[in-house]
């Protein structure tokens, strides 16, 4: 009983920061935004997320950092991508690098540590306890007592599905990435859409950061984001957006994100570390051999 | 030709004097920071050895993401081939021991070798499953740099070191210095060299740049698009598994933990700044490392943290790509206006 | 003295760097009127309407409306002042159904704004009732017919309660048999009151459904006239700057051996959609067979098999009894010459030089230009042989050494015929070889097409321009549906005929059935 509820609570944990960045990635890529950034995007939430927690002595003041933070990196997109139209993949590279050196260049400015960052002043995202859930028999324990963020991560998903398919902006939103065009002659600015799609991209992101410094740790180390935001993009092009697919996939990566902790038993950490990239390469080859067969 | 330097100057340039500006906002002088970050670089033949030395690996791996970009693959997986070439020349290093004119062209080939394994793997994952390498080598970047560790941290631990790192390599192996000046920098030039006899004077390389700018084109002409993929996917590995091999033959002689990150994803920006062109790649390469080389100096003279470089770094990329397209757009637009006022008059 | 209605005045457009598209042209549009705006390609036409419509900014003049003096910096601004365009590549989210295309942009939206999909489609059914359209709003626009997408582009700037309609060509996309219908419906919307722009260079379209005409010449305002009081003659003369003549066919050689065979092909698609479907066909040496068709029945998969990059399900494909149904592209290259109508996509790498563009195929198939067993480029015999095309097709270019896209699109298709036709084929594959081209280039390629087939080469020709098959075929086949549904010759084949076969498969329509 408790492997099995130490197995799903580490899939929770696992999946909750690749899916709340998929989720912003979903809104770029039904924008028609070619958007690599989610990695740097979150690696500034998790840096906000710190700073912010640290310095107000609120857990609240660091999610708000969080969003900051990523949503600064998402203007930096906006500026160069959609406004001077700069190639996509390059800002989405540079923007990356630039969230690896301005984290670490601030780490060591304004903390004045190199590596990593810890402190108890730091505050983290508190857990969830629903009184009316913790009685539901067997689930309870799953269902309550989760990190908030693991809670707003359910609502965006559910959020975002209403968003994408149900209301004006969605519409319009998938019009931006199926026929830009199209959408511009219908008197809808494509870019001023793209800049939406971007700006939600880094509040998801940002609230994905600040899980990973401020919800499944409390510190931040440099270039923590470690491939997170590359398994999101891959997440998205997987199944082509579909926000409940994308929580599928999610999930199976926070599973192979668990069985690697569990594997560690038996292996060493070096190769238990490599399950979720190996689970991605391994998605990568059905949804590649399935298109294949399609195209024949 | 003369326009292209222009663009690249004056984005250099503009980069430079937004990084003055973060500098003055942090109460920073900005004219002395510059002055101990170039000094420590290209000032004498120290730091210029030292320059040209570090510039070695991004070099190399700038020309691996060039050609890469300018052929169609896109091989994002400089950073793990690198480590590969870096592991395969560090096993044949600890393995071997032949006189140093054997010895050196083995291991050097050893790590091609081992660059061109990973990258390879990523091609037929391509070839056979339609697996796209965009994805492929990113993933394949993050199992190598755990595999590596896990490499140096058992089966080749030194068991006299405190951290995780393989022994020294035989002697023989060691690349060769003169004075302050390593010849890493000749092994990167006879690469540079055939690289680009390849791509510009061979039918191959013809072959792989028309592919890159319109592959629909090169195979209606009757181009073998998927060898040419295969060959540009070897070639681009082998040239960053070189960079590894000679981060390691070059320098601590050994395989120390944390020996890739350096030159993570510095390959890619370097040929993203240069365009892929492969002299742009060479002299870039040598930029950022004068750059990378003098944080350390501008560290130590003035109070500013070498960390500070690596955002630089990116701003000097925002800014000259996005300046690019901006000049030639600038200058179409006022040839337009011109013409537009003698047509008024 | 009344105000007009509509009126652009002195309009001048000038891409950069130095094309001057409009030359300070001025026209006034009354309400209620089909005015046409015609020209031959590069004329001018499409831009003028664009600045009209607010997709370019003309760089002086002004647009009045009803008095007031307005400017457009978007398609949305021009929308809401009443002027509508419907493009020539039609504009619509293949993705999306009808109605999700016609109220996107201006969709009824309820609490948290949720699309009111109840409210959209009872508004687009009334639309459609009230100019009888004939269109199911719930279809998906990737399913439906050029003709019926045509129509959800008017219906959504009608949508939108637009004064002014402005349509690009419209009739380019249709079958001779879909225009009486689109015209219909044009003067039913002009007795509504609507003002309709059409641009056209078809002259006898334009007399037949316009009150009156904007003729443009090289950018320049030539005239604008009563439809009434003018005709063909005048207009061509005016269009052109002279008659239009036109040179008499070269008889036909009597054709040789046949060269192209074709037997049974069958392609199905990804998809699993039988693409095209056993078709046979023969090209005889010195003979030129046209391939007609409405765009997307068969006619780029018959491209792309031929070419080898799609596999054929079942059937043969020989040239000069050489069996090239499976053969490598570069096989087939030894005896295919093949021109696209793509130019920028499948004709040409557009950055690369134009040596190198011209080198392509013949580095592999020709020794000349490769030393050390191939391995080795040529550098001095591809320059060369670049020159030579240059001179051999007169090709005006700086210097080989310039980027394809520095040239023009007629001396970019004389470099890619060039490149083709030297690689001495017997056969030659062209698809559509003059879209997009002057009228000039035009007639150069036609001549050169006859030239080819006075020298005994054999010619498919696929084009969607029904006068061009009729100037150059000797036998005329007709695709629909992925089947060869006709094979005609060409002297005795009519307009009419082809375009009922187009259309319906079969020779003579009896009424409007629906597919």
């Amino acid at each position: 009983m408790n492997i099995f509820k130490g197995l799903i609570n580490g899939m929770i944990a696992g999946a909750t920061p690749i899916l709340l960045a998929a989720l912003g990635g979903t809104y770029t890529y039904y924008a028609g935004i070619f958007n690599i950034a989610m990695e740097g995007m979150m690696l500034a939430g998790a840096f906000g997320a710190v700073l912010g927690s640290y310095f107000f002595h609120s857990w609240l003041a660091g999610l708000l950092c969080a969003i900051l933070g990523s949503t600064l990196l998402a203007l930096i997109f906006i500026l160069f991508a959609v406004v001077l139209k700069t190639d996509e993949f390059i800002t989405g590279i540079a923007l990356n690098l630039f969230a690896v050196g301005a984290t670490t260049y601030l780490l060591r400015q304004i903390f004045a540590v190199k590596g990593a960052f810890s402190s108890p002043e730091i505050l983290p995202i508190p857990r969830l306890h629903l009184a009316g859930l913790e009685k539901v028999p067997v689930l309870g324990e799953i269902l309550s007592g989760q990190n908030l963020l693991v809670y707003l991560m359910l609502a965006a998903l559910l959020l975002s599905v209403y968003v994408i398919f149900k209301t004006r902006f969605g519409l319009r939103l998938r019009a931006a990435g199926y026929n830009a065009p199209s959408l511009d002659s219908s008197g809808v600015r494509t870019a001023v859409i793209r800049v939406w799609a971007l700006l939600i991209c880094g509040v998801l992101c940002g609230l994905a950061g600040a899980y990973l410094s401020l919800g499944y740790v409390t510190l931040f180390s440099e270039n923590m984001s470690a491939g997170r935001g590359w398994i999101s993009l891959a997440a998205v092009i997987l199944v082509n957006g579909n926000p409940w697919g994308i929580a599928l996939i999610s999930l199976l990566f926070g599973f192979t994100d668990g069985l690697g902790l569990w594997l560690q038993q038996s292996l060493p950490s070096q190769f238990t570390a490599m399950v979720p990239y190996l689970a991605t390469l391994a998605a990568l080859y059905f949804y590649s051999m399935r298109r294949k067969r399609l195209a024949r | 030709m003369g326009r292209k330097l222009i663009s690249a100057l004056l984005g250099v340039l503009i980069a430079l004097a937004l990084g003055a500006l973060i500098m003055l906002l942090q109460g920073y002088n900005p004219l002395s920071t510059y002055a101990a970050l170039f000094s420590f670089s290209l000032l004498g033949w120290s730091p210029l050895a030292t320059t040209l030395r570090n510039a070695v690996p991004l070099i190399l791996t700038g020309l691996s993401a060039s050609v890469a970009f300018a052929s169609g693959p896109v091989n994002l997986g400089q950073p793990g081939q690198l480590l590969m070439g870096a592991l395969f020349a560090t096993l044949g290093g600890l393995s071997l021991d032949l006189p140093p004119l054997v010895m050196i062209p083995v291991l050097l080939l050893l790590a091609m070798l081992g660059g061109a394994f990973w990258s390879g793997l990523a091609a037929l994952a391509r070839h056979w499953f339609n697996m796209d390498e965009f994805i492929t080598t990113l993933m394949l970047n993050m199992i190598a740099d755990y595999f590596t560790y896990w490499a140096i941290s058992y089966p080749l631990y030194d068991a006299e070191a405190f951290s995780p790192m393989t022994p020294q390599i035989h002697r023989a192996g060691w690349l060769p210095e003169f004075g302050d000046f390593n010849s890493n920098v000749l092994v990167m030039l006879a690469a540079f060299g055939a690289l680009w006899f390849l791509f510009n004077r061979l039918t191959a390389g013809y072959e792989w740049r028309l592919t890159g700018q319109n592959g629909l084109f090169a195979r209606l002409g009757g181009v073998n698009i998927e060898r040419n993929y295969l060959a540009v996917m070897l070639v681009t590995g082998a040239l960053a598994g070189l960079a590894g091999g000679l981060v390691v033959m070059a320098g601590p002689h050994r395989f120390l933990k944390g020996l890739g990150a350096n030159y993570a994803w510095d390959g890619v920006m370097i040929a993203v700044v240069a365009n892929n062109g492969l002299v742009g790649t060479l002299l870039y390469g040598l930029f950022f490392s004068s750059l990378q080389t003098g944080a350390l100096g501008m560290e130590l003279i003035t109070a500013v943290p070498g960390e500070f470089i690596q955002v630089l770094q990116a701003v000097i990329v925002l800014v000259v790509v996005a300046g690019r397209g901006r000049l030639d757009w600038l200058l179409e637009r006022s040839l337009a206006r011109q013409k537009a006022r003698e047509r008024a008059a | 003295m009344s105000v007009p209605f509509l009126a652009m005045q002195e309009i001048l457009k000038i891409f950069p760097p130095a094309v001057v598209a409009l030359d300070r042209v001025s026209v006034e549009f009354r309400p209620g009127e089909i005015h046409a705006v015609v020209g031959e390609n590069g004329a001018g036409k499409s831009t003028l309407m664009k600045v009209l419509y607010g997709l370019e900014a003309a760089n002086s003049g002004q647009i009045q409306l009803r008095g007031q003096a307005v400017q457009f910096h978007s398609p949305g601004q021009a929308i809401a002042a009443g002027i509508g365009m419907v493009h020539q590549e039609i504009l619509l989210v293949q993705e999306y159904r009808v109605w999700e295309n016609i109220v996107l942009g201006l969709e009824p939206a309820g609490w948290f704004g949720r699309l009111d999909e109840r409210q959209a489609l009872r508004s687009v059914q009334q639309k459609i009732d009230e100019f009888h359209f004939n269109l199911d709003p719930l279809a998906r626009v990737g399913e439906i017919s050029v003709a019926a997408r045509q129509k959800v582009e008017i219906l959504k700037l009608l949508y939108r309660n637009v004064a002014v309609l402005i349509l690009d060509e419209p009739t380019a996309v249709l079958t001779p048999q879909e225009i009486p219908q689109l015209f219909a419906e044009l003067r039913r919307l002009r007795a509504g009151g609507k003002t309709i722009l059409f641009i056209s260079h078809h002259l006898e379209e334009v007399l037949e459904l316009s009150d009156r005409i904007t003729v443009l010449r090289k950018g320049r305002q030539v005239a604008t006239l009563e439809t009434s009081a003018t005709n063909q003659a005048e207009l061509s003369r005016l269009m052109i700057g002279r008659e239009l003549a036109r040179p008499p066919r070269p008889a036909a050689a009597p054709p040789g051996q046949p060269v192209l065979e074709v037997e049974g092909l069958s392609y199905r698609d990804g998809a699993g959609r039988l693409r095209l479907q056993d078709l046979s066909l023969q090209v005889r040496a010195g003979e030129i067979v046209g391939v007609a068709g409405v765009e997307g029945n068969g006619q780029f998969e018959l491209v792309n098999v031929l070419m080898g990059l799609n596999p054929p399900e079942s059937g043969r494909l020989l040239v000069q009894g050489h069996d090239l149904t499976r053969a490598e592209i570069l096989e087939r290259r030894r005896r295919i010459a093949f021109v696209s109508q793509d130019r920028g996509r499948l004709g040409a790498a557009v950055r690369a030089t134009i040596t190198e563009n011209a080198l392509m195929t013949h580095h592999r198939l020709n020794p000349r230009f490769t030393r050390w067993r191939g391995w080795r480029l040529e550098a001095r015999a591809a320059l060369q042989f670049a020159r030579r095309i240059e001179t051999q097709f007169g090709v005006s270019m700086a210097s080989p050494e310039q980027p394809f896209q520095s040239l023009s699109g007629g001396n970019q298709q004389k470099v890619i015929l060039g490149r083709e036709l030297l690689l001495e084929t017997p056969f030659l594959l062209l698809d559509q070889p003059t879209r997009g081209l002057d009228v000039g280039s035009m007639e150069y390629v036609h001549e050169l097409i006859l030239t080819l087939r006075a020298e005994q080469r054999a010619i498919l020709l696929i084009s969607a321009d029904l006068e061009e098959l009729f100037r150059l075929s000797d036998r005329i086949v007709v695709l629909h549906r992925g089947r060869l549904v006709a094979d005609l010759p060409a002297v005795s084949a009519s307009l009419e005929q082809v375009g009922a076969l187009m259309l319906e498969g079969k020779e003579h329509p009896d009424g409007p059935q629906a597919d």
